[in-house]
C-alpha cells in the first residue's frame, strides 16, 4: 500500500489538474455556472424550511439554517458518491489509452465536490449574518464552530472510502450505481435534516427500546456527522419547540436540548477512518482489472 | 534528455478473461455463478525482445497478434499475467492522440490536461504551450471548444502536444503522421529530429511505407508469438509475401 500511496504522490499535479478540470467541466454550458451549486441546495431548503415552519414545527425560529446545516454535508456525501461511482466507468476509453493512477478519478470527483462543498459553506455562514443583521438577537454561530475543519476532514474521509469502493465496484456491476442512489434517497430519510436527534431521543420508540433507537441511529456516521454540524455551528433550540403541530398535550419532553456527542463523533471518526483504508485496499486490488472487466 | 530510453522484455506473457454474456450485472453473475462461462484467451505468449537506445522498433503482424496489447503492456495500461518489463527513461504511450480530450473544453484547457496527463508538470505545460499551438497550426481556433474541431485538427493537435513533452521513448500505435501532405512531412520531420537527438521509438503500424521510412528493425509478430526479427526491408518483403488469407481472398 505505501508502494501506491507514493505513487499517487507522483501523480498530485495530475490530481490538481483533474480537479480543475472537473470543476470546469461541471457547469462549462450552463449560464448560470457556480450558482448551481449553491441554488440547488437554497432552493432545497427554501422548500423544506417552508414546509417545515408552516406545517410541522411552527414554534422553532431559524429553521432553514438548521435544515442547511445537515443538509449541506449530506448532499456532499451524496454528490461525491453519485459522481465518483460513474468516474471510472466513463473514463474506460481513457484508462484503456493512459496510465495513470487509477485512483485519481475517484479522488479527484470527491475533492471537486469538497471544494463546491467548502463554497456553498461559506455563502451559508455569510446566509448566517445576513439574518443577524436583520433579526438581531443571540449571534447565531457557536464558539465550538472552531470544531468544523475536524468535521470537515471526517466528511471527507467518510465520502472518499464509500467513494472508492462504490466506484470499483460500479466498474464490474452497474447495478452498484442504482442501488446506491436508492439508498442515499431513502438515507436522507434517516438522516437529520429536517428532523433533529431529540425528536429521535424523544420518540416513543426509542424510549421504549431503552434508547437502542437513539444509538444505532448516532451510530450511523452521515447521521452523526449531520447532527454535529447542526450542533457545533448553530446555537442549541428549545427542545420544546421541536413537538410537531397536534401532537398529545401530554407528551412529556423527557430529554432537552443534547450536547455535541464526542463519543459518538469519535465512532464516526473510526469508522470514516477504517472505510477509506478499505476502500482503497479493494479499489487497488480491483482497478487492474478495470480495463480486462469480460 | 534523449539517448537513454531503453525497452527489455523478457518472457512477456498476457492472457485476457473472455466472457460471452456481455456486459456484467449482479443478476447475470447470480443466476451463472455456477456455470460461468470465462474464458482464458492467451494474448501474448512469451515475448522478449530489447530496444536499444536511440533505436526504433516496428512492430508488423495481423489484426489479432498482440501488437496493440504489446503497446499497452509498455504503456502500463495492463499489468503482465507473467514475464518482466524494462522501462529506462521518460516514456510517451501514444496509443491515441489526444487522449482524454474533453468536447467541452477548448484546445489550450486539452493539451494542458493532455500534457499533464503525459507527465508533464504545469510549469512546463505553461513554457511550451505557445510552441505546442504554433506547431499544431490550429491558429484562433484553440479557445473554442474541441467538439468544434474537425478529426484533421483534433489529430494535429494530439500529436503536437504528443512530440512537445521531450520523452526518451515514444511508444506509438499507428499515427506517426497525421494531417494533410504539408503536415504529414512536418510529423515526419520532427520524427526524423527525435531519433537524431536520440531518441527511441518502439511503433505499431500496418502502413509498410511509414515502417520503411523510420524503423531499423522490424518484428512481426504472429499468434501472439515473435515469427521473425530483422530489418524493416527484408521483413516487409516477407510479411507482405505471405500467403494470403484463404478468408480474405
Amino acid at each position: 500500500m505505501l508502494g501506491e500511496l507514493r505513487e499517487l504522490w507522483r501523480y498530485r499535479e495530475l490530481l490538481l489538474v483533474m480537479v480543475q478540470r472537473d470543476l470546469k467541466i461541471r457547469y462549462k454550458n450552463s449560464a448560470l455556472g457556480f450558482l448551481w451549486s449553491f441554488l440547488n441546495p437554497l432552493l432545497t431548503v427554501g422548500v423544506m424550511t417552508f414546509v417545515y415552519t408552516n406545517f410541522i414545527f411552527p414554534d422553532q425560529p431559524n429553521m432553514g439554517a438548521y435544515i442547511m446545516a445537515a443538509y449541506l454535508p449530506f448532499m456532499f456525501f451524496q454528490q461525491s458518491i453519485m459522481d465518483s461511482s460513474q468516474s471510472v466507468v466513463s473514463s474506460i476509453p481513457l484508462i484503456k489509452k493512459i496510465y495513470f493512477p487509477r485512483e485519481l478519478l475517484p479522488i479527484s470527483a470527491v475533492i471537486s465536490n469538497f471544494v463546491n462543498f467548502l463554497l456553498a459553506l461559506g455563502i451559508f455562514f455569510a446566509y448566517l449574518m445576513v439574518n443577524f443583521f436583520f433579526h438581531p438577537g443571540d449571534f447565531p454561530i457557536k464558539g465550538s464552530v472552531v470544531l468544523l475543519p475536524i468535521l470537515l476532514l471526517i466528511s471527507f474521509v467518510l465520502s472518499m472510502g464509500t467513494s472508492l469502493i462504490v466506484s470499483a465496484l460500479n466498474t464490474f456491476y452497474e447495478d452498484v450505481k442504482y442501488i446506491v442512489g436508492i439508498l442515499l434517497y431513502l438515507l436522507f430519510f434517516l438522516c437529520p435534516i429536517v428532523i433533529f436527534d431529540e425528536n429521535v431521543a424523544n420518540s416513543k420508540i426509542n424510549l421504549s427500546s431503552n434508547w437502542l433507537v437513539y444509538k444505532l441511529y448516532n451510530l450511523n456516521p452521515i447521521a452523526n456527522l449531520c447532527t454535529a454540524y447542526k450542533k457545533a455551528i448553530l446555537a442549541p433550540y428549545d427542545p420544546k419547540a421541536m413537538s410537531p403541530v397536534g401532537a398529545a398535550p401530554d407528551v412529556v419532553v423527557q430529554v432537552g436540548s443534547i450536547p455535541l456527542s464526542y463519543k459518538y463523533l469519535g465512532a464516526t471518526a473510526i469508522t470514516s477512518v477504517l472505510l477509506l483504508i478499505v476502500g482503497y485496499a479493494i479499489f487497488n486490488r480491483l482497478k487492474w482489472r478495470f480495463v480486462e472487466r469480460p | 534528455m534523449t539517448g537513454k530510453g531503453q525497452i527489455h522484455i523478457r518472457n512477456l506473457h498476457k492472457s485476457f478473461a473472455l466472457s460471452t454474456s456481455g456486459a456484467g450485472s449482479i443478476k447475470t453473475a447470480l443466476l451463472w455463478w455456477k456455470r460461468r462461462s470465462i474464458k482464458k484467451v492467451e494474448v501474448l505468449r512469451g515475448i522478449s525482445f530489447e530496444v536499444n537506445p536511440g533505436e526504433c522498433v516496428a512492430v508488423v503482424g495481423k489484426n489479432g497478434a498482440g501488437k496493440s496489447t504489446l503497446l499497452s503492456l509498455l504503456a502500463r495500461v495492463y499489468k503482465p499475467t507473467s514475464g518482466q518489463i524494462e522501462m529506462k527513461g521518460r516514456t510517451a504511450p501514444l496509443l491515441e492522440l489526444g487522449a482524454g480530450f474533453h468536447p467541452d473544453l477548448s484546445g489550450i484547457e486539452n493539451i494542458f490536461f493532455n500534457g499533464v496527463i503525459l507527465g508533464l508538470t504545469r510549469q512546463e505545460m505553461r513554457d511550451r504551450s505557445q510552441a505546442i499551438i504554433d506547431f499544431s497550426e490550429i491558429g484562433e481556433h484553440i479557445h473554442a471548444p474541441t467538439r468544434t474541431y474537425s478529426s484533421g485538427m483534433l489529430a494535429r493537435l494530439g500529436f503536437s502536444v504528443a512530440v512537445h513533452i521531450d520523452a526518451d521513448i515514444l511508444l506509438v500505435d499507428e499515427v506517426l503522421a497525421v494531417g494533410d501532405y504539408d503536415f504529414e512531412r512536418k510529423c515526419y520531420a520532427n520524427i526524423d529530429e527525435f531519433r537524431s537527438k536520440g531518441g527511441t521509438i518502439l511503433f505499431v503500424s500496418h502502413q509498410m511505407d511509414a515502417v520503411r521510412r523510420v524503423a531499423d528493425r522490424c518484428i512481426w509478430l504472429k499468434d501472439g508469438q515473435i515469427h521473425r526479427v530483422g530489418s524493416p526491408d527484408q521483413i516487409i518483403g516477407e510479411y507482405e509475401g505471405r500467403d494470403p488469407d484463404p478468408g480474405l481472398g
